[in-house]
């Protein structure tokens, strides 16, 4: 039997491609990856169809792409030597919503759109990262580690326990959903950890290279009764960072960030170009923007006593600090911004970052908040000498448990149909990382060319990575060309 | 392999002659007991030996060294901090170096960031009362306050203050860990800076290799530097009081407290503790078991059973008692605010406040396990699982209806069911449960009811924080995961292929188990030919 005939038997003939017309929708993404294209693709039903596939491709050496979505901006989900793209749409399942535990648990292929009003109807919500796509993997967000806008829970990870297949075909559940029977058991999954080693651990900004995973558990909260979304405009982004220095340990707020006027023009834009343009040309250098949040139980106080603690720390630290619920200048954004925050971005508009010159780059790494300013200067000096305007770059600050860390992101917007700006934006984008590794910006999720660049200075990490892929991948089956695989 | 002359002498270079010695006498102090964690036990007796030689290096740089010439010469190495782990802690196999790394004591706390950067010397207590004295607490897990941070840290490291952060891992930043055969690797910032400020990695998480959901005691190398998370804390002082052992914290009521509550029934606790965590107040949440008033109060051994032997079946199925700390983390008047929110769910739930004082005795300033050797002299926490509150409300019973199959030699403690309370405000439950014997009596079954409970966990489908080297590897292997015994078993193959990282972990207790006549009768699991003997 060939290869593409296997394949077809197990996932059914339907869910199964090698049409190139189909295949060119998998070889090229939102990022200037270049393009690769796949076999084959297969879209499997279920735990047993991945495993099947991933076996046969194991024994056969062929490469796996894991794909569980159609929004992808880093291309990690081009094929890189060709091989099987393993679709995970069709495993858009939530398999539970359990109110007592305050847990749900889903397939890959469940997008944020589904999960967040299935969520909603029931009066639960998840922490969620700044505007992820509706039509984007929740699972996926969540094992790449992207930072939620909500920071003010100590336990940060909200993964809880889930299933992966291996790259040679076992299907194996870990933390406590491990558990013979589950979920028809007493451990309903509350863990990720175990068993024997963490090694949900392994699989977090893998980007596919260590399996696949299935479903997951993952923590959800509640809807808040009554919220307060205040803004304060800052010139100064080191004293609107030293204000979060002194509140955010303090457990203040639920949503906290802050966005520069084109990041911020770029996601409150309604009408293109005229709302972009007003909105970039009149908003503040820097906005902060700040939710508190009354709970379930006496909503009204627990903001009231939010709001005194902030009133005396400006009164009496911060008195130049114009915190309140408008911006001025912008009446009815607090109405406008909750939406944003607590829901996908719509799949019917374009992705803000597209919107402003059809494709985006974002550099963005992890950092002490003391050092953002720095980082500011950085880029805006390279910048500079590509030619590419201090004014064009989009920047996102999002403080991070207590403001101890911050992930600082940083978007060079460019038109993907001209290549002199494409490789601009590049070139730009590979020495403001360099540079920044060199001062201490800490990247986790390296894709694509900062791959190398981060992995060449992490060598020991590496080379201790690449034994570990070999213990669980020996034929390096599991999308190959990436990270340092 | 013996520790040959020439090999001694490459060793004492390294560490310097003060700091390495074969003295039988002084290896003799590392012996596993006289007391301690699972003291006593069939485990100790039959898997410990005392150490060939021991080392106490200074810096990362000489424990590389040291393995490197141990990986070299076939010498079987234990790394060793503060040795809270009893039997687990010391030698499997004779002739073995054992590290002690009590000499690694660096420590430094960085007050903005909510951190501190400590060596596996380093214990709580300095570490607690600097972070206290900085606006932040740590968690000190049931090793107690005397238990080495880093190896808490990558064994269990919970309590009750995990409320708010319940899995360890989490708090694990920058850290540096020498693998079996001398190879540094560094985690999370460090891996491409030397600020350990943030605990990710590039790419795929080698934390994993760390730990499990519990420890690997260092089967898979040896952590020589971490980075700990801190929790902001409130900013009044906690004034030391009493004369010891009967010292306390003194807690500054407008801003931390702790408030007993007499609740109606087992379901009014439960739901005590998930409305709590849902309304996200708090800093602690837990069930007070009737034993745990007796050791508190206890002030002698005989004190404790002339109390104990007071109770009965009953008193113990209808004693129900919510503990919670309120901290005020923002302002009193979120304290305030706190308390009257707590007052509400107390009320619906039929709970009433009871005196309580306005100190602490345990859980921020030590963590006090050692109570739990008052009673018989002999304890282990039998199991000690984060799950849900679904499965941690119905693990102890399960636990109990089991004991009373080895009781005696257990302690006869009226059907106790354990210890359960929240973690993670809620979204985890977590529960313990705890066993007690006199180490002069036959433990034969002791020994075998610890191997029963991984029998009982696996029929019931229950959690369990004794997979890995907690138990037999090829009896839990097969039911978690399933078969996480095989990528586990890979995984060391992969970084320890001649298996001289404290050997036999993480095989260890299935080669109790073929060694000890006694716990032949209890192996019914099929295990390889080829097990270490």
């Amino acid at each position: 039997m060939d290869v593409k005939a296997k394949l077809a038997k197990i996932v059914g003939p339907k869910n199964f491609s090698d049409d190139p017309a189909q295949l060119k929708a998998y070889s090229q993404d939102f990022s200037y990856t270049p393009a690769g294209m796949p076999n084959c693709v297969v879209k499997p039903a279920n735990s047993e169809e991945v495993s099947a596939v991933v076996k046969f491709c194991s024994e056969n050496s062929i490469p796996v792409v894991p794909v569980s979505s159609k929004i992808h901006f880093y291309g990690a989900t081009i094929p890189k030597e060709g091989g099987v793209i393993l679709d995970m749409t069709r495993m858009n399942k939530i398999l539970e919503i359990d109110p007592e535990n305050r847990r749900v648990r889903f397939e890959a292929g469940v997008t944020w759109d589904k999960l967040t009003k299935d969520l909603e109807k029931k009066g639960y919500r998840v922490i969620m990262p700044l505007t992820p796509p509706a039509e984007r993997s929740v699972l996926t967000d969540f094992m790449e580690r992207e930072e939620p806008t909500n920071q003010v829970y100590d336990y940060g990870e909200p993964l809880e326990a889930m299933e992966v297949v291996w790259p040679t075909g076992e299907i194996f559940r870990m933390g406590s959903a491990s558990v013979n029977g589950y979920p028809d058991s007493m451990s309903k999954g509350g863990n990720p950890s175990g068993p024997g080693l963490d090694f949900y651990r392994f699989f977090q900004c893998a980007q596919g290279t260590m399996g696949i995973v299935t479903w997951t558990n993952l923590k959800m909260e509640s809807i808040p009764i009554k919220d307060k979304v205040l803004f304060a405009p800052l010139e100064d982004i080191g004293y609107g960072i030293d204000f979060l220095y002194r509140i955010l340990p303090r457990r203040i707020g639920q949503e906290v960030l802050l966005l520069n006027n084109l990041d911020l023009a770029a996601i409150l834009a309604e009408k293109w170009p005229d709302d972009f343009d007003r909105l970039y040309t009149t908003l503040p250098t820097w906005t902060l923007i700040l939710v508190v949040s009354g709970l379930l139980r006496r909503p009204e106080e627990k903001i009231a006593y939010e709001e005194h603690f902030l009133a005396d720390v400006i009164k009496n630290e911060f008195p130049d600090l114009q915190l309140g619920e408008n911006l001025p200048g912008f009446p009815g954004l607090r109405k406008k911004i909750l939406p944003i925050l607590r829901r996908p971005w719509p799949a019917k508009a374009p992705y803000w970052k597209n919107a402003v010159k059809g494709a985006c780059q974002s550099l963005f790494f992890h950092t002490r908040p003391m050092l953002v300013p720095q980082f500011i200067t950085g880029v805006e000096e390279i910048a500079a000498q590509y030619g590419y305007p201090i004014g064009e770059i989009g920047m996102y600050i999002q403080p991070i448990e207590h403001n101890r860390a911050c992930r600082v992101e940083f978007n060079f917007f460019y038109d993907p149909a001209d290549e002199e700006e494409i490789a601009v934006v590049r070139a730009l984008y590979n020495e403001a990382a360099a540079e920044f590794l060199n001062d201490g910006a800490i990247f986790t999720r390296p894709y694509g060319e900062l791959a190398s660049i981060v992995y060449e200075k992490a060598a020991a990490y590496a080379r201790t990575l690449k034994r570990l892929k070999k213990t669980f991948d020996p034929n390096n089956i599991m999308n190959p060309g990436n990270l340092c695989f | 392999m013996a520790i040959s002359k020439e090999i001694y002498s490459v060793l004492e270079t390294i560490v310097g002659t003060e700091y390495i010695s074969d003295d039988p006498v002084i290896c003799e102090a590392y012996r596993s007991g006289p007391g301690g964690y699972e003291n006593g036990l069939g485990y100790e007796r039959v898997m410990t030996t005392i150490p060939g030689c021991v080392i106490m290096p200074r810096t990362t740089e000489e424990v590389q060294k040291i393995v490197r010439v141990c990986y070299r010469n076939d010498v079987p190495y234990v790394p060793y901090s503060t040795g809270f782990y009893g039997p687990r802690s010391h030698p499997h196999v004779e002739e073995a170096l054992l590290i002690d790394l009590k000499r690694m004591n660096d420590f430094v706390l960085d007050e903005k960031h909510f951190y501190v950067e400590v060596g596996p010397g380093m214990v709580y207590s300095p570490i607690q009362q600097e972070c206290m004295d900085h606006g932040a607490y740590v968690v000190i897990g049931g090793g107690g306050a005397q238990a080495s941070a880093i190896a808490n840290l990558i064994g269990d490291g919970w309590s009750p203050l995990s409320h708010r952060i319940g899995l360890p891992h989490r708090r694990i930043l920058g850290t540096e860990l020498v693998l079996p055969d001398g190879e540094l690797i560094k985690t999370g910032s460090l891996a491409t800076s030397d600020d350990p400020f943030w605990g990710e990695s590039p790419g795929p998480d080698l934390r994993g290799l760390l730990r499990g959901y519990t420890g690997v005691r260092g089967c898979l190398g040896i952590v020589t530097r971490m980075a700990i998370k801190t929790l902001p804390f409130q900013p009044e002082r906690l004034e030391p009081t009493g004369i010891s052992p009967n010292t306390a914290l003194a807690l500054p009521e407008k801003r931390i407290k702790w408030i007993n509550f007499v609740v109606p029934s087992k379901e009014a606790q439960v739901k005590a503790m998930k409305e709590i965590g849902h309304a996200e107040i708090g800093g602690a949440v837990t069930k007070v078991p009737l034993f745990w008033r007796a050791i508190a109060k206890a002030e002698d051994k005989e004190h404790f059973w002339e109390m104990w032997g007071q109770e009965n079946e009953e008193t113990i199925a209808n004693f129900f008692i919510v503990r919670v700390l309120l901290i005020g983390y923002t302002s009193e008047e979120q304290m305030e605010y706190d308390e009257r929110v707590l007052m509400d769910i107390m009320k619906e739930v039929g709970g009433e406040a009871r005196r309580t004082k306005p100190s602490d005795e345990s859980w921020i300033k030590n963590a006090d396990s050692a109570g739990m050797w008052l009673m018989c002299g002999g304890y282990v926490s039998v199991d000690y699982v984060i799950e849900t509150l679904s499965q941690a409300t119905e693990h102890g019973p399960a636990y109990a209806e089991l004991k009373k199959k080895y009781t005696p030699p257990l302690m006869p403690d009226y059907g106790d069911p354990g210890w359960f309370q929240s973690f993670e405000l809620g979204h985890q439950g977590y529960s313990e449960f705890l066993v007690y014997w006199d180490q002069d009596d036959d433990t034969d079954k002791v020994d075998q009811f610890y191997v029963d409970t991984s029998k009982m966990n696996i029929k019931h489908r229950f959690y369990t924080s004794l997979l890995g080297p907690h138990q037999p590897l090829y009896l839990t292997g097969p039911k978690y995961g399933p078969n996480y015994h095989h990528y586990m078993l890979k995984v060391k193959n992969e970084f320890d292929p001649k298996w001289m990282s404290h050997p036999p972990v993480p095989l260890a207790h299935d080669v109790f188990v073929e060694r000890a006549p006694w716990m032949h009768n209890m192996k019914d699991w099929e295990s390889p030919e080829d097990l270490p003997k």
